[in-house]
């Protein structure tokens, strides 16, 4: 088991050698993407920094409760698309258009493959700006910089979660590519605002069907508190998210249909 | 005469074209609702927790029946950037300029078409939310006349805007990062999420003079607090700054096609 699991890691730091080496032969496109979403992430704290201006507090949440929120949430997202880009929005359009036959060639199981195949550029960008932004602003001990980078992987499998989920869902209704980006992006803002905004059945639905509790909000939790518990929490969480969406890609592999194309990765 | 007509079905049709994928746009129109939801609890708190009943002018209503606007006028900006940029990058633009028709012009009405249908829709979706979460605000008829001469404005500004983004790929390898660049600036400075007035006191003159805020915060202040003297001041904002990205997209026009080669093929 554990041999199995190192050479997984093994695996996962090849395949993102040799994906960013493919990414680097752009080197123009790679750097101006990684900058843009950079840029794209500033803004959304930039934003932050000028509604904390004018209301200082929002129901207990300060500035740099939001920015630890962003952080975490920029960090998940990049180390995710940095290591499993395939997780990303084509998954979906991979699975409607019959192109996962190449896969399906390689020894050993076929997601971790699959997942492995890619890495977004952008999400370099994400990564980088997540642990910028939470050192500049947060300035935290080494105590709170360790636990970030902890809970930096449980957000990060919850990303690839959520990918593979929403992905999955061209399994049973046909191209759910829009279906799948809309799911995505409401997850992704709903992390990305103070969870002091919701209530009710709301909260219900931020743990189950929009499981934006177990992106952001476990994690930052897990980070004012420093406890062990909350960590477990936010893990579980993670894992839960995880393990369901393997379950419902391997059920929905079942019904897969070949597109008959040839093609080549490279 | 003839030409302008010939644009206008140009429009006409991508308009025509939207609409025949608008279950698609409606469905995409969507995640409006999820942002309207959010910013309605973000504002729902901090107008209970404020002790004013109005923040930079504006009721709770007001503030998300501006949102309402100015999301619409955001979401229904068709991809122009990325025509302009695959035209670029693939040559295709080679041939496009030896059609009888203006490159610019004919992007132009492409745009306004695909717009109003998408606008419309956004609308529809998040006006349905706005009286769901907090009701109607007062509304006349002459308001919504000023609304209807500061929108297409607002369009054709943002139009400039995301040609001058595509033209990019002359020199860049891809436009896609200047265009996520762009697109933050109108969303951040263009008064989106947060009213100008909220901004703080240092920045709000640059902030007005930026062509941003014509595009966004001009609409949908005309929309929830219509007045003669803001419809003058928004006009001549946006007159200024129409003149000014038309002027930029001319020249960049200029210098970007003499680095224009056809090799046949």
């Amino acid at each position: 088991m554990f041999r199995s699991l190192l050479d997984y890691i093994r695996l996962a730091c090849a395949y993102l050698r040799i994906n960013l080496n493919a990414q680097l032969a752009y080197r123009g496109a790679f750097f101006s993407e990684a900058i843009a979403m950079f840029i794209n992430d500033g803004a959304w704290v930039l934003f932050w920094v000028f509604f904390f201006t004018r209301f200082p507090v929002l129901r207990g949440w300060s500035f740099t409760d939001v920015v630890s929120l962003w952080a975490i949430c920029a960090a998940g997202y990049g180390l995710a698309y940095c290591a499993m880009g395939n997780a990303h929005r084509q998954l979906a359009s991979t699975i409607a258009n019959g192109e996962l036959d190449m896969w399906l060639l390689h020894p050993r199981a076929v997601l971790p493959h699959l997942l492995l195949g890619r890495t977004i550029p952008s999400a370099w960008g994400d990564w980088i700006f997540g642990y910028l932004v939470y050192l500049v602003f947060v300035r935290p001990d080494a105590r709170h910089m360790g636990m970030f980078m902890i809970l930096n992987f449980t957000t990060a499998m919850a990303f690839v979660g959520l990918g593979i989920m929403a992905g999955s869902l061209s399994f049973y209704v046909g191209n759910a590519g829009a279906m799948s980006d809309q799911w995505r992006d409401a997850v992704i803002t709903f992390a990305t605002h103070p969870p002091a905004l919701f209530d009710g059945a709301m909260k219900v639905l931020l743990f189950t069907v929009i499981p934006a509790g177990f992106v952001s909000y476990l994690p930052v939790a897990t980070l004012k508190s420093m406890s062990m518990r909350d960590l477990i929490l936010a893990f579980s969480g993670a894992a839960a998210v995880l393990g369901i969406s393997v379950g419902v890609f391997y059920h929905g592999l079942r019904r897969y249909e070949s597109g008959n194309l040839i093609s080549m990765n490279g | 005469m003839r030409s302008a007509a010939r644009y206008g079905w140009i429009g006409y049709t991508a308009a025509r074209s939207n609409m025949a994928y608008r279950g698609e746009v409606l469905f995409r129109s969507s995640f409006l609702a999820v942002i309207l939801y959010i910013f309605m609890r973000l504002w729902t708190v901090v107008f209970a927790e404020s002790k004013d009943s109005r923040i930079a002018g504006l009721s709770l209503p007001q503030m998300l029946w501006y949102l309402v606007i100015t999301e619409a006028v955001f979401l229904s900006s068709p991809r122009i950037w990325a025509e302009v940029d695959q035209d670029v990058r693939t040559g295709r633009l080679a041939v496009q300029l030896i059609r009888p028709l203006s490159y610019v012009a004919e992007h132009l009405s492409r745009a306004m078409g695909e717009r109003i249908v998408r606008f419309a829709i956004n609308l529809l979706i998040g006006s349905i939310v706005a009286l769901v979460l907090v009701g109607p605000i007062p509304m006349s008829i002459s308001g919504l006349a000023m609304f209807a001469v500061v929108l297409p404005v607002a369009f054709v500004l943002d139009f400039f805007g995301m040609f001058l983004v595509g033209l990019s790929a002359f020199w860049l390898e891809s436009a896609a990062g200047v265009a996520l660049i762009y697109m933050r600036c109108v969303m951040l400075f263009g008064g989106m999420f947060l009213p100008l007035e909220i901004y703080p006191d240092a920045l709000q003159p640059a902030l007005h003079v930026l062509p941003f805020a014509s595009m966004l915060s001009a609409p949908g202040r005309m929309f929830v607090d219509p007045s003669f003297a803001l419809l003058k001041e928004s006009l001549m904002r946006q007159g200024v700054a129409v003149v000014g990205y038309a002027g930029l997209v001319f020249l960049v026009q200029l210098v970007a096609f003499r680095r224009l080669f056809t090799n046949g093929g």
